[in-house]
């Protein structure tokens, strides 16, 4: 068994070695296809950053009846948090919004003046409600309009935001939907041309292949070395494109970070880096190796 | 050894390769096959190494009917015979060295057997100065001894060379056969096809003549007659 492999191997070696242009072209489309991939998922992670960020810029704003309570006002709060489709809500009090208001705008005394007129915190206290995922402010909008509520929201700041959100939901599933579709597609375009030239190339040693059997090599002694040369060209692919991934995330990870605000590419490719290497290499030597297998059955029939 | 038993091997939809051929090769026997171009000769040689079925009737080897072989027998009975080609046939990827190397780790042989057969067989068909070098870079000659040294290799019961000095000058013909009687004369069966005359004369051994398919002469000590 020992020398089998030991056999296999050094066969399989010579043949990628001695194979010269067509092991080059397997490599060549082997990189093409697991950087891909690869990119595929980083993208994929790209806009899985960019929708949390717009995610994070919605909520509802409530404007709370100015005679409430204290008690009342952490009443609704806590009544709100305890809804499941609720993820925070945060309370600005009428004297927060008015040191806000004042902060923003120092610098415009006019504003500030009209604000001395008339006398009183013209502001009303608020409640900022963030939810889980965007789809779900119809049904916290549908409670906060409900008779229950009527006494203590003065007014539900949402209609002007509506149509922003809802079209935003849309757009987040759908691009979803379309990289899924995407990926899908480019994976399989991939795959068929990586599995075409493996097929190329072992139609190329299909004599070779007849020859061997004519000596009476038995079908695992003449399979053996091609699943060892898909192997090779699968690790060989998948450390190339490694190192090109590596390299474009360095020199592109700063430009990336200010065009997305906030999505730092190399340190999302350092936090993954190994489990990425594996996946390259797993997905290098499965297309290798499986269509060596799938080309070479055809010419071990008898 | 070999024995034809009424064979006939039709190619769909009606080529008559071989008609009803009977005859029988007995152990240690140099005996040649000869016939013009398609009288039959590589069919016959293609359904003793069981690269197709025959049509009708049974080809047996050592008293084994080769149809009944199982498929994944196959490698174990082809490594009982060496076989030898017009077209060299040798793997154009592996050196001389390996050509024959190959055939022996085929077979399950050692590292140990294999480096010290190896040059010994080279030596024998005088390549031991050619093994480091590819195909490619051999003289048709010198590639047809590659493959003598390969089918030699294994140590075979039988050896087939089908027309393997068709490609040759009339020198390194000579030179081919010789060294295939050499083989012979060491105790192995030998089935020569060829359609080449100085050959077949020069030998004085059996030979059975082909013609559209049929034995048309077996003679002990046989000449070129067409």
């Amino acid at each position: 068994m020992f020398t089998y492999l030991r056999r296999t191997t050094r066969f399989g070696w010579y043949n990628f070695w001695r194979g010269g242009s067509l092991s080059l072209a397997t490599v060549f489309v082997l990189i093409v296809t697991i950087s891909l991939m690869a990119s595929l998922l980083i993208a994929q992670g790209g806009v899985k950053h960019l929708i949390v960020q717009i995610q994070d810029k919605i909520d509802i704003s409530v404007y709370l009846k100015s005679d409430l309570t204290q008690e009342e006002v952490l009443k609704t709060q806590e009544k709100l948090s305890d809804m499941p489709e609720v993820q925070t809500v945060i309370m600005v009090s009428k004297e927060d919004a008015l040191i806000e208001f004042k902060e923003k705008h120092k610098n415009d005394p006019v504003l500030l003046e009209s604000l001395e007129i008339v006398g009183v915190n013209p502001f009303y206290g608020s409640l900022n409600i963030r939810a889980t995922t965007p789809d779900q402010y119809a049904a916290i909008l549908t409670v906060l309009n409900s008779s229950a509520m009527e006494n203590v929201v003065h007014k539900v700041d949402y209609v002007e935001k509506k149509t922003v959100i809802e079209r935003l939901s849309k757009f987040i599933s759908n691009v979803n939907a379309f990289g899924l579709f995407l990926a899908i597609a480019l994976g399989v375009v991939a795959i068929l041309v990586t599995f075409n030239t493996i097929r190329v190339a072992i139609y190329d040693s299909s004599k070779e292949i007849s020859i061997m059997r004519l000596v009476g090599a038995s079908n695992s002694f003449i399979r053996g070395p091609f699943i060892v040369q898909g192997i090779i060209a699968g690790t060989i692919a998948a450390t190339i494109s490694f190192l090109i991934l590596f390299l474009v995330t360095y020199f592109s990870g700063d430009r990336v970070e200010s065009i997305t605000n906030g999505f730092n590419l190399f340190s999302w490719f350092g936090a993954r880096a190994i489990g990425l290497f594996f996946l390259q290499l797993a997905t290098g030597i499965v297309l290798g190796v499986v269509s060596s297998l799938v080309a070479i059955r055809k010419y071990l029939t008898v | 050894m070999i024995i034809f038993e009424t064979v006939s091997k039709i190619y769909i939809p009606k080529t008559v390769a071989l008609k009803n051929v009977s005859f029988e090769i007995q152990d240690n026997e140099f005996i040649s096959i000869v016939g013009k171009s398609g009288a039959g000769k590589t069919t016959l040689i293609k359904l003793l190494l069981r690269e197709e079925p025959v049509t009708n009737g049974k080809i047996f080897f050592r008293e084994k009917n080769i149809a009944t072989i199982k498929p994944r027998n196959l490698p174990v009975f082809r490594r009982k015979i060496g076989a030898i080609f017009q077209d060299y046939r040798l793997l154009p990827h592996k050196t001389v060295f390996e050509n024959v190397a190959y055939a022996m780790e085929v077979m399950g042989g050692t590292d140990y057997e294999v480096f010290r057969d190896v040059p010994k067989i080279l030596r024998i068909v005088g390549l031991e100065d050619r093994g480091n070098n590819f195909p490619r870079e051999l003289s048709g000659g010198e590639k047809q001894r590659t493959a003598i040294a390969r089918a030699l290799a294994i140590r075979p019961q039988l050896i087939i060379a089908d027309e393997p000095t068709g490609n040759l000058d009339p020198y390194h013909s000579k030179d081919i056969i010789h060294l295939l009687e050499k083989i012979n004369d060491l105790g192995t069966t030998v089935i020569l096809s060829t359609h080449d005359k100085a050959v077949i004369n020069g030998l004085k051994r059996r030979v059975v003549t082909l013609s559209n398919g049929e034995i048309v002469r077996d003679e002990q000590r046989g000449r070129f007659i067409l």
